[in-house]
């Protein structure tokens, strides 16, 4: 997975910012939101997301795996991310 | 995860204050251009470029300070942006560095050599200005201008596979074409197609009684492009801004777009059509003049302008009178 060509990321102190230059469409995010989005653009597997959230972050109430994958559903949904070719 | 308005509205559900930086910046770099246009919004010409538009090295420090900001998205125009001597060098500059560029032409410069380099800078758009589905329409408002100049270039970035805008401005001569220039947008390839109301600024002060419509001709035109919209739906976007000057701007006094506008000398509009100045790029950071943005907009002035606007229309005539907020 990877963010689709005429995306564009930016961190903010909310969180981050996804610009799609296409439709000039501007999506924020929220500091969990944002650190998804971070591990998409550092080339992490879909599956792998959730792991390094889990790994980094306390998850008491054992929400990340529901979060990421709602997050993931939704930018997919959107034209966000797309799938990056294989090999 | 929000979704804004589009056209960086009010960036996001957030506030442009909450951001670090603009998330659009649109650069007019030079003032000069090749035609002479009856509704130019920015005076532009034949030798009205700028005495003091900004030299190679500071281009290049204004470029890599929006590359350091992470700007997501700017856009080359002008005057026509391709007569600048140094615009594939400012092209190549910010591509490199990974920056999304959009470049609005007229599309005379569109040659088959120049469209394959814009492929391979990897731009994301390239929007040309085509007002009018015949010659006749086009070469009335575009003086100097050639309606299959702006064809051919616009096949050309077709043949070289760059993503094409279409722009097209109205007036009372041209919006009966309105619905075949959208055809003809498609045809070309298109994936975007954009117009709104023709501003009473530049150029169009001169000549507004020769080329404004009436509130008739709007109400058609604007609802040919709905239909369009309907028609045209998961093929080509038909956007449109029905607003008047006035109450966008008002929109604006509450709801500052992520958007700032760069002159040719360097100077930064809050917006296109009123003459605030919130920052000099020779002399200031873009952090600082992205702060002073946020103040500027909420400068008594400003409202002030824009409720005189209210009974002045003419007040946006002196385009290049600026104010420094």
């Amino acid at each position: 997975m990877r963010l689709a060509k005429y995306v564009r990321f930016r961190e903010e102190k909310f969180g981050g910012v996804l610009f799609e230059t296409r439709s000039e469409k501007v999506f924020t995010l929220n500091a969990t939101g944002a650190a998804v989005v971070r591990e998409i653009a550092a080339g992490a597997a879909e599956g792998e997301i959730a792991g390094r959230l889990r790994a980094r972050y306390d998850d008491p109430r054992g929400v990340i795996d529901n979060e990421v994958a709602q997050l993931l559903a939704d930018l997919r949904a959107r034209g966000l991310v797309e799938d990056a070719p294989r090999g | 995860m929000d979704e804004a308005p589009p056209a960086v509205a009010a960036a996001a559900a957030r506030g442009a204050e909450d951001l670090v930086a603009p998330l659009y910046v649109a650069w007019q770099i030079t003032n000069e251009c090749n035609l002479a246009c009856l509704h130019c919004i920015e005076e532009s010409g034949p030798g009205k470029a700028f005495p003091d538009e900004l030299s190679p090295r500071e281009f290049r420090a204004v470029l890599d300070q929006m590359l350091e900001h992470e700007v997501p998205y700017l856009s080359f125009s002008g005057g026509e942006p391709m007569v600048h001597p140094h615009f594939f060098e400012m092209a190549e500059h910010f591509c490199a560095g990974n920056g999304n560029l959009k470049v609005e032409t007229n599309g005379h410069y569109l040659t088959p050599a120049n469209c394959e380099r814009l492929q391979r800078l990897g731009v994301k758009a390239v929007q040309v200005s085509i007002d009018g589905a015949s010659s006749k329409t086009f070469n009335r408002m575009r003086v100097l201008g050639r309606f299959d100049a702006a064809l051919d270039g616009t096949r050309n970035l077709r043949a070289a596979g760059v993503p094409i805008e279409i722009n097209f401005s109205p007036t009372h001569f041209n919006v009966h074409e309105i619905g075949a220039a959208v055809d003809l947008a498609y045809e070309l390839g298109a994936y975007s197609f954009y117009s709104g109301r023709t501003m009473y600024t530049g150029n169009a002060v001169k000549t507004w009684r020769k080329i404004v419509p009436s509130e008739e001709q709007y109400a058609e035109f604007f609802a040919t492009l709905r239909a369009k919209a309907d028609q045209y739906r998961g093929r080509m976007r038909v956007y449109f801004h029905e607003m008047g000057l006035l109450e966008e701007l008002r929109y604006r006094l509450v709801h500052p777009a992520a958007l700032v506008i760069v002159l040719p000398n360097g100077l930064v509009k809050l917006i296109n059509a009123l003459p605030f100045v919130c920052g000099d790029l020779r002399r200031q950071s873009l952090t600082d003049i992205w702060a002073n943005f946020q103040r500027a907009w909420r400068d008594p002035r400003v409202a002030t302008f824009v409720d005189e606007l209210a009974t002045d229309p003419r007040k946006t005539a002196g385009l290049h009178e600026w104010i420094h907020v």
